[in-house]
Parts: C-alpha cells; structure tokens; sequence
C-alpha cells in the first residue's frame, strides 16, 4: 500500500465519520420536533379539534363542525330564548382570583425576599432550601391543610370561640357584619366557602414560586444604590419608591404574569373553598368533561376560550412592559 | 389533635382520587352503551355449543345431554365415535381441569368496596362455582364507562362484568353497542329482585341490579332536632349557613324536592316542572354552607362541625354514627332518595355463561343479605327473604325511597345541568 493510498483510505474514513455525525445532527432535531408535535401539539389540535364537536342528549358525543359550543359559551344554550352570562362569569372568577392572589404573593413575597438577600449567605441558604422543599407539597395537600386551619372545631372559628372572640364580636354587634359579609352562621364565625379562604389558599400556593423567581433578580440589586439614596436624604419609602422598586420592575412583572397564568387554572382550592356561585372555568371544564356528563365538546370549547384570554392578557402584558421601558 | 382532625388528614391525601376510594362517590350517576348487532349471536349461543360449554363444567350427566344433541345433527359412525369420546374425556379427566380454568372479570369501585368484595363475596361464588373472579378496579360509574367505550372499540376489554349505577346503565344502552343482552332464563335467583332492579332496553335485559344504596337525610343531633321532613330544611332561623348539599345536578337533591313539594318524578316531565323545582332548589341556598363535590367533603364538614345537616349516605353516616362522630341519618316523612349499581356485561366478552352465574349467585337472598353486612349496601330483595335483623336491615335501608328520575335526567340533561349551574351561580 502506498502513501498516497493510505493517506487517501484516511480521507475516506474521515469523510464517511463525517457523514455519519453529519447525519445524526440532521436527524436529531427531527426527532425533537416530531416528540414535540406528537406530545405537545397533537393534544393541543386534539382539544381544539373536540371543541368543534356535538353533545348528544342523554348519551356521549360525537365529532362534528359546529360553532354551538362557542355560542353557548357566550350566551348560554336556551339562546335566542334566554340569555345567560354564566360561562362568562366564572371566566371572570377565573381572573379575578388569579389576579388578586398573584398579586398579594408578589406583594408579600417582594420584602420578604428583600429582607432575605439581607441575611448570611448561610441563613439565605438555608431559606431557599425550605422554600424549595416546600414546593414539593402538592395543592391538595396544601388545600387540605387549609381546611383544618379553616375549620369550625379544630381551625381559627375553634379559636375564636375559646377566646371568647366570638362572644365579644356578637356583644359589639360586629358579628352580624359578618354574617352579612357570610364570614359566620348563627353560631360561630365561618371561612369557608369564602373568597377570603380561595385568594389566602391561591397566594399561599404560589407564594414559593414568587420568592424564587425574585430572589435572583433583588440578590444581585448593589445594596450602594438604596445606600446612597439613605445618605442623601431619602426616606425609607422613598428609597422602596424610587430606587428599589424600579431596578426590580421587569422581575416583578414577571413573576406576577406567570403566577397569574399558574393560577388560572387552579381546581382543588376553588372547589374546596369558593362557593359554587364563585367556581371558575377550570372547574366548569372538569364538571363538563366528567362522566357524569360527557360534554367534552363543551368542555374542549372552555378551555380553548381560557387559553385565548389567558394569551391575550400575556401580549397586554408584556406590550404594557414594553410600553413602560420604552418610556 | 382530634380523631376528626387525623382523619381529615387522611382524607386529604385522598381527596384528588375520591372516586376511587370512596365506594359512594363513585356511585353517582353516569352514562351508558347499548350493544351492536355484532354481538347477536353471542347473546343467542346455539343450543349444542351451549350444551357442551355446560357439560364440560358440569356433571357427567349433562355432558352426555350436550354430546347426544351434536350426534343428532352430525348422523355418521365417525363423529358419533369423536363425540363419544370427547364426551368421555369431558366427563372424567377434563371436566376438573376445564372447571379450574374458569374465570370471570369483575369491576367495581376501587377502594373499601372492591376490598370487601374480594374478601366477602368473590371466595364464596368460587367456591359455589369453582369460577375464578379477577377483581377489576373501577374509578366510579361514570368515567369507566369513558374507558369501556374506548376499550370496547379497540376490541379488548379489562372486564367482562361491569358496575353501572342506573343513570349510566340508561346511558351506555343508548350510546349502544357496549353491552350485552342477559339471558334471565340462565339466572332463576334474578326472580327474587322487584322488576325495577332489572333494566330492559329493546335488545333485552342489559342490567341486573347487584346492590343499592340511599342518600339520606343526616343532622347533627348535638346541634338541631331531627326534622320530620326535608321541608325544614328551608327555614332559615335554624339552618342559615349550616348544611351541606351535592352540587351535582344529577344527585338527587331535584328528586327530593320533587318529593317534598311537588309531585315526585312527574314534576319532572315537562321543563316548566323542572324550572319550578331549581326555583325551590334556590330558596335554600342561603342556608347551605357547603356544596359538596367529593363525598369526602362531607364527611369532613360534618365531623368538623362546619355543616349541622344535609345529604349523606346512609351506610357511611351510619359508620360514622357508630364511631361516635355527631351525625345521625334520618328518614324523613318524604323518604330518601335510592340509587342502585347493576350488573353489566360487556358486548365484547366471551364470558356469557360465567357472568350468568355470577350475577345469579348476586341476586340470592344470602348473598345480598352477606352484602348487607359486609358492605353496608341495601339488600334488592324483600327484608322477609333474607335472615337480616331488624337492626341490620335498618343500618343500610328504610322506606320510603323516593325513585330519582333518571330518564328526565338524560332527555334534558344539558337543559337541566345549565340551569341548575344557573341557579347556583345565581347568573
């Protein structure tokens, strides 16, 4: 064999390991995008695709092209007959609570984690590991342990009444604004079903999540900033108000939008907790999609309509971000 | 920390998987197939296959019966000799080993209730029988009709016999195709049940009940005095803010308003009837403090004192009453609602003839009088043909029971569901 052989038998090879690496970088994305569009998009259609289908009284459903889903969803199923907002209303519950419990978490989750940047590296350590840990309990759990709390014999009505709080609020005549309020029935004070019990179970279960999403962003804040503010003058508040808040306002927007979007979708806490005049889509969907009456069609048609305003809300969000910025 | 508190914990890892451990939820209504032409023939099994199937299994005796119809049909000296001597081996060395090789498929819903059938029925049917049960766990009624439809379209099902609550049985029979057609001549202990407890659809049979169960008035006895009818419930000076409801349309709280003010399940004919009795349905809201999804959140509220009355169980709030927790079920004049769950056979199973026997060992007063006890079910057969106490009887039955009114419930469902959610809304 000569040189020139060898040497070109070596090219050969090179060229055809080449080819084969070359071949499986080409193939691998290939095989991403189709896990992809199996696991992910197929379902999505699927959904989509269900919500176009057609209820049969009494029995299950079958697959169809019919906009009656979206027009029930809208003004209910006697239209033209009876108008009805229902859908619409605990869509409005659906946000209603994911936005004021996202808030409150931030809210509170903001000086705590403040605070927290503030101790040893070891105390904030040990910190972020709880919390962490903490995000291993499911909402079941959560919503469980919430219920005890908000129970009448073992929960806070329990210790109103052995404190005598009870007895004082109903001598100061306090007890029936709350009953008003339907925070108590002729004997004690109550919590549950109350949107109080829903929005402090929502931001109670989020609450975690917004402290690690803000905790990077206010660790890295230069402590010099807030300091220089304090020498020259400025308030505790002010310095929160103009220097704190404002290198911090891209994460807090943030972190709201996407607990806002987690918490969209929250059953167990709804259905423990707000009364039924209060249940949002979430738990109209499972409701319908359940055996006991086999409306997938009307429930795919919820879902769908949850997904578009939760994207809209998202692109108002992040325009009203930009918007802001840009200013 | 209180027993009520230990329990709520439990109940809290649970809550997501309701259905599956708790036997009552799961009895709340659901759909229901029909079966296919397809399955015919299966329904109708030729007479000399049957009396083969039957020799094979049974005595020597029968064997020769069967072998004799074939010899009929077939007339030469060859197949008479095969015949014979598959008659022989039948009769004597196969028939124990055929007999073993029996089996049957059996779902019913997971948890306590499917324990207490593994552990209290299927080991008395084998051993009557010599038929071997698989225990099937179902979630409830309702979504394992979903999984049987689905397995029944892809042509393998995870059980032969299935349990339905009525509302789902009328469902499947309408949706059709996934249900056989029962042979009752095959099953003569099915006489000792009222006829209401065998569903009749135009193919034939397609359920027999196995068990009922009540959803009854319960109180707390420290706390109220037991109402003699429901129609107490509506005052508000005692019952603001303290009961508990299903919120389920279809749980039977229509049925009981129906009963109480208006005229029982004809009420339920016409929309206007239906609308009248949502219209009642939403005079007791104020006093309801809980709407309840899960069985389980009952349960809760009553130990926990949130709810001082509302709508139960009556096995369970009998359980609980005898653990000592403040709750008492009441009959009250009107009566309690009664559901039952029936037997079903898959239109794709080939287990015709052990299905049979099975649902007709269910159906013998023992039998439902074993269930009675072990499982805390009401007996489908008259109290006097059992050897049920008094007491027994009254842990798990009473009268009057009101009838729901399953079929108003399917023909209008998404009428009544709508304004039902409607009045609870108050949209």
């Amino acid at each position: 064999m000569t040189v020139a052989e060898s040497l070109s038998e070596v090219a050969e090879e090179t060229t055809a390991s080449h080819r084969a690496s070359f071949r499986w970088q080409t193939v691998l994305p290939w095989a991403l995008a189709a896990v992809i569009i199996v696991l992910c998009l197929v379902p999505f259609f699927l959904v989509i695709a269900i919500s176009f289908g057609r209820k049969i009284e009494g029995a299950a459903w079958v697959w169809d092209f019919t906009f009656e889903n979206y027009q029930r969803f809208f003004v209910g199923t006697l239209w033209p007959d009876e108008v009805t907002f229902l859908y619409l209303q605990q869509l409005g519950y659906s946000f209603w609570y994911a936005v004021i419990a996202s808030l409150l978490a931030v809210m509170t989750a903001l000086p705590f984690t403040l605070l927290l940047t503030r101790l040893s590296r070891k105390a904030q350590a040990a910190w972020l590991v709880f919390i962490l840990s903490s995000l291993s309990l499911s909402e079941v759990f959560i919503v469980m342990g919430w219920d005890i709390l908000l129970s009448n014999n073992s929960g806070l009505p329990a210790l109103f009444k052995s404190t005598g709080l009870t007895q004082w609020l109903k001598d100061m005549g306090w007890f029936q604004v709350l009953r008003d309020w339907g925070l108590a029935n002729p004997r004690n004070v109550k919590f549950k079903t109350s949107e109080f019990a829903t929005i402090l179970t929502m931001s109670y279960l989020v609450w975690p999540y917004a402290v690690i999403l803000l905790y990077p962003a206010l660790s890295r804040m230069d402590p010099s900033l807030s300091e220089a503010a304090r020498t020259m003058g400025a308030s505790t508040s002010q310095v929160i108000r103009t220097v704190i808040l404002p290198s911090v306002r891209l994460p807090l927007v943030g972190t709201s939008l996407l607990l806002f979007v987690f918490l969209l979708g929250t059953y167990v806490a709804v259905t423990v907790f707000a009364d039924p005049a209060k249940h949002t889509t979430a738990v109209a969907i499972y409701t319908n999609i359940r055996g006991a009456n086999l409306n997938a069609p009307f429930g795919a048609t919820q879902a769908v309509i949850l997904l578009v305003s939760a994207s809209i809300c998202l692109t108002l969000g992040h325009m009203l971000n930009r918007w802001a910025e840009a200013r | 920390m209180t027993q009520g508190q230990t329990i709520g914990i439990t109940r809290a890892q649970e809550f997501p998987f309701e259905a599956s451990v708790c036997p009552k939820f799961s009895r709340m209504p659901l759909h229901t197939p029909g079966f296919g032409s397809v399955f015919v023939d299966r329904t109708k099994p030729d007479a000399r296959s049957l009396g083969i199937t039957w020799g094979a299994v049974g005595s020597a005796g029968t064997t020769a019966t069967g072998s004799k119809d074939i010899t009929m049909t077939g007339l030469n000296r060859r197949s008479l000799l095969k015949t014979g001597a598959a008659a022989v081996a039948a009769s004597s060395l196969g028939a124990p080993l055929i007999a073993q090789s029996r089996s049957l498929k059996i779902g019913s819903y997971g948890g306590y209730f499917e324990n207490s059938f593994k552990e209290h029925v299927y080991p008395l049917f084998t051993e009557a029988t010599g038929i071997e049960v698989e225990s099937v766990t179902q979630p409830n009624s309702t979504d394992w009709l979903v999984t049987m439809q689905q397995a029944t379209a892809a042509g393998n099902v995870p059980a032969d016999l299935s349990l339905y609550a009525r509302d789902t049985l009328i469902k499947a029979s309408r949706i059709g195709g996934l249900l056989a057609p029962l042979d009752l001549t095959k099953m003569p202990a099915t006489s000792n049940l009222d006829g209401y407890f065998v569903f009749e659809a135009s193919e034939g049979p397609l359920g027999v009940g196995a068990m009922s169960w009540f959803t009854a008035m319960v109180i707390n006895p420290g706390e109220v005095e037991a109402p003699e009818s429901w129609a107490e419930f509506w005052d508000n000076s005692t019952y603001d803010q303290s009961l508990g409801l299903s919120r389920n349309y279809n749980s039977q709280f229509l049925d009981i308003i129906a009963a109480t003010f208006f005229e029982g399940e004809a009420t339920f004919a016409t929309e206007d009837g239906i609308l009248a009795l949502i219209e009642k349905a939403a005079e007791i809201k104020p006093n309801v403090a809980l709407w309840w999804s899960a069985e389980s959140q009952m349960e809760q509220s009553m130990k926990n004192g949130d709810v001082i009355g509302g709508q139960y169980y009556l096995d369970v709030a009998n359980l609980m009453m005898a653990d000592g927790f403040p709750i008492q079920p009441i009959f009250p004049k009107e009566g309690n609602p009664q559901d039952y769950g029936s037997w079903c056979l898959s239109a794709i199973s080939d287990k015709t003839d052990e299905a049979a026997e099975f649902i007709n060992f269910s159906s013998d007063p023992a039998t439902q009088a074993l269930m009675s006890r072990k499982i805390g079910t009401a007996p489908l057969v008259d109290k006097s043909k059992t050897d049920l106490t008094d007491e027994e009887f009254t842990f798990v039955s009473g009268t009057p029971s009101i009838k729901p009114a399953y079929e108003a419930y399917l023909d209008k469902e998404t009428f009544i569901k709508e304004s039902w959610d409607k009045m609870l809304a108050g949209a």
